[in-house]
């Protein structure tokens, strides 16, 4: 202990250097808990909101399977459409449990704030057993269902009567959904007739969410489906994830270079400082072999210092991370095309672990070249030297 | 409080030819050329002479911080030429350095800049030598004994940017001893000190010699100090006059 103590009052000699050599290193940590972090709440959040959706299979219109994924969780205006006759197709196919036809539209609201409409009917209810909604269920068309962040953020209530924006239509809020922590807690859902009719799309569908007879039984089911309506996408939601979770996958390589680079930086930063104040102070070490220490005991002061230096920059870095977590999922959910609501970067003991322990192999390399060379100074040239 | 460990080796130091040659580009200089001399256990040493007369270069080789190059060297019983001899824990158990600069550490307080030495090394000499060394293994108690001995009891948890030069040469001079050393070497310790520090240190290093037998040699191009050592070796040009 007596070696850090020591090792610690030489770092606070100099301040302001050993401050930015702690942040250079502090900064790559950080780069490397926030990327990591994101990637791996990036495929637990994208599962869960998958299973939010309650179904085992898709189908939507042709097109980008990724970009159907993204309406598919978040909603949203996507131009392309199919026609409600395939819904009795598809439900009687025989291995369909369940299958529910949805519409989606996407106003704005005064603030410019984007509200997500679903047209929905029975069927729906039957993929959501958790749902519980205070109020009732649709009783008219002209009836709608809150989503509990729709209805908090829209200052409404059962009883409650809505105007839908753009649209200039007044709807009797019938029931608002108790907090679901999904994707649902944000839309507002019609019946799917007044929906395709307010929005000029009768008779069409954006998606059908499908929940198999038996869920072994998936790929069968698609196969057969596909085999039904082969102008339709239908894929099952597994191989979704597995289609993001490989687009995610290829930007491993790239994050894992930038992470790379970042921590290289952070190195090769300590390992000038350390051997700058190696440098400087070879008088000093002079005295310490003078005064009996020996290479060993010079090597291990100089390490401990670097290892202290990187694994203080280790412990900021993370604290770094979890403090401007916002600020990067912001960033970098403006780069991708997808990532699922919630937050992604959190705290998270493994990582930090991780973290902590990269930055103390860190400091074990960077400091092993000033450690040696401060334990080959030989004292009587350090003391003669000016 | 014991100061110094006994020295029961006769002589203390034995040189014969002692020859020190270094290398400056192609141009050999040769420090020392052949000294011859004996310094008893107990003595007050003074090496004097001008700048440049291998005063350093002679403490080095006693203080087993540099080799010879020609000729033998016995310091404390032990023959410096023979391979296998760890200057630095014979260093490290038997010589204490007091130096011209004081090369006290900034963040450390004097007590602590004291125990400095007793980092180094320990758990290598608790093996070498088992528990006869346990009792020379200094405590802060030490270190602070030796502070009040040095006259600055009242300064312990200072740190250098507190003291006065002469104060940072006695935190110096407690440091050398903490390891209760049986050579203490001083090389030029009162050249950064003005005339009443000087004494004043000069005085401490002549009362340890004289209280504890501390082996003492002190190498000064002050030659108003000679008539205070017991014994005066003069250098001139690498050469005993």
């Amino acid at each position: 202990m007596i070696w850090f103590k020591l090792a610690f009052k030489n770092l606070i000699r100099r301040k302001t250097r050993s401050i930015l050599t702690v942040l250079g290193v502090a900064i790559a940590i950080a780069v490397l808990y926030s990327l990591f972090q994101f990637q791996q709440g990036y495929q637990s959040r994208l599962k869960g909101e998958l299973g939010a959706l309650g179904a085992h299979v898709m189908v939507v219109p042709k097109g980008c399977p990724y970009e159907a994924a993204t309406i598919a969780l978040h909603g949203g205006k996507w131009p392309r459409y199919m026609d409600e006759s395939l819904l009795p197709k598809v439900k009687a196919n025989p291995g369909v449990a369940e299958a529910a036809g949805v519409i989606m539209d996407a106003v704005f609201a005064p603030g410019n704030k984007n509200v997500i409409l679903l047209g929905i009917d029975e069927d729906y209810m039957k993929l959501r057993p958790a749902w519980h909604i205070n109020g009732h269920w649709f009783d008219s068309d002209s009836s709608v269902i809150m989503g509990s962040t729709s209805a908090q953020e829209a200052g409404l209530k059962p009883g409650d009567f809505w105007t839908v924006p753009e649209k200039n239509v007044r709807l009797h809020v019938v029931g608002v959904l108790n907090r679901t922590n999904t994707q649902d807690d944000g839309f507002v859902f019609l019946p799917r007739k007044t929906l395709q009719k307010i929005s000029g799309l009768e008779g069409k569908l954006v998606l059908i969410l499908i929940k198999a007879k038996h869920v072994d039984q998936t790929d069968a089911l698609v196969a057969s489906l596909k085999a039904d309506e082969v102008d339709m996408n239908v894929f099952p939601l597994s191989e979704l994830l597995g289609t993001i979770g490989a687009l995610m996958a290829s930007t491993k390589v790239f994050v894992s270079a930038i992470i790379l680079i970042a921590v290289i930086l952070g190195g090769v930063g300590v390992l000038n400082t350390v051997l700058m104040a190696v440098f400087e102070r070879t008088r000093e070490i002079g005295m310490m072999k003078a005064m009996g220490g020996s290479r060993g005991d010079v090597f291990k002061l100089v390490w401990a210092e670097t290892i202290l230096t990187t694994v203080l920059g280790g412990v900021a870095g993370v604290f770094i991370a979890l403090v401007s977590s916002r600020l990067v999922e912001a960033l970098i959910r403006g780069m991708i095309p997808y990532a699922p609501k919630g937050s992604l970067i959190g705290f998270s003991l493994p990582t930090m672990a991780m973290c902590v322990v990269l930055s103390l192999v860190l400091g074990l390399v960077a400091g092993f070249y000033p450690a040696f060379r401060a334990a080959s100074v030989k004292p009587v040239e350090a003391i003669k030297a000016e | 409080m014991e100061i110094a460990s006994t020295c029961d080796v006769k002589p203390a130091v034995n040189a014969k030819g002692l020859v020190r040659t270094y290398s400056r580009g192609a141009e050999k200089i040769q420090a020392l050329k052949g000294i011859d001399l004996d310094i008893l256990c107990g003595e007050f040493v003074g090496v004097v002479g001008h700048s440049g007369a291998g005063k350093t270069t002679l403490l080095n080789l006693v203080g087993l911080m540099d080799r010879a190059t020609e000729g033998s060297l016995s310091v404390l019983g032990h023959d410096t030429a023979l391979r296998g001899v760890h200057f630095d824990a014979l260093r490290r158990k038997n010589i204490g350095f007091v130096f011209q600069e004081f090369y006290l550490m900034p963040t450390l307080t004097a007590t602590e800049n004291v125990l400095l030495p007793t980092m180094w090394g320990k758990a290598r000499d608790m093996t070498e030598i088992g528990s006869a060394i346990s009792d020379r293994v200094p405590s802060r108690k030490r270190a602070e004994e030796l502070l009040n001995l040095v006259g600055l009891g009242k300064r312990m948890t200072h740190k250098p940017s507190e003291l006065s030069g002469g104060e940072m040469q006695r935190v110096a001079v407690a440091r050398a001893l903490v390891n209760s050393p049986r050579l203490l070497l001083a090389d030029e310790p009162t050249g950064n000190l003005d005339t009443a520090t000087r004494d004043g240190i000069f005085n401490l290093l002549m009362a340890l010699n004289r209280d504890s037998g501390l082996t003492v040699i002190v190498a000064t191009h002050d030659l108003s100090l000679e008539s205070r050592f017991t014994r005066v070796i003069r250098l001139e040009d690498g050469v005993v006059k």
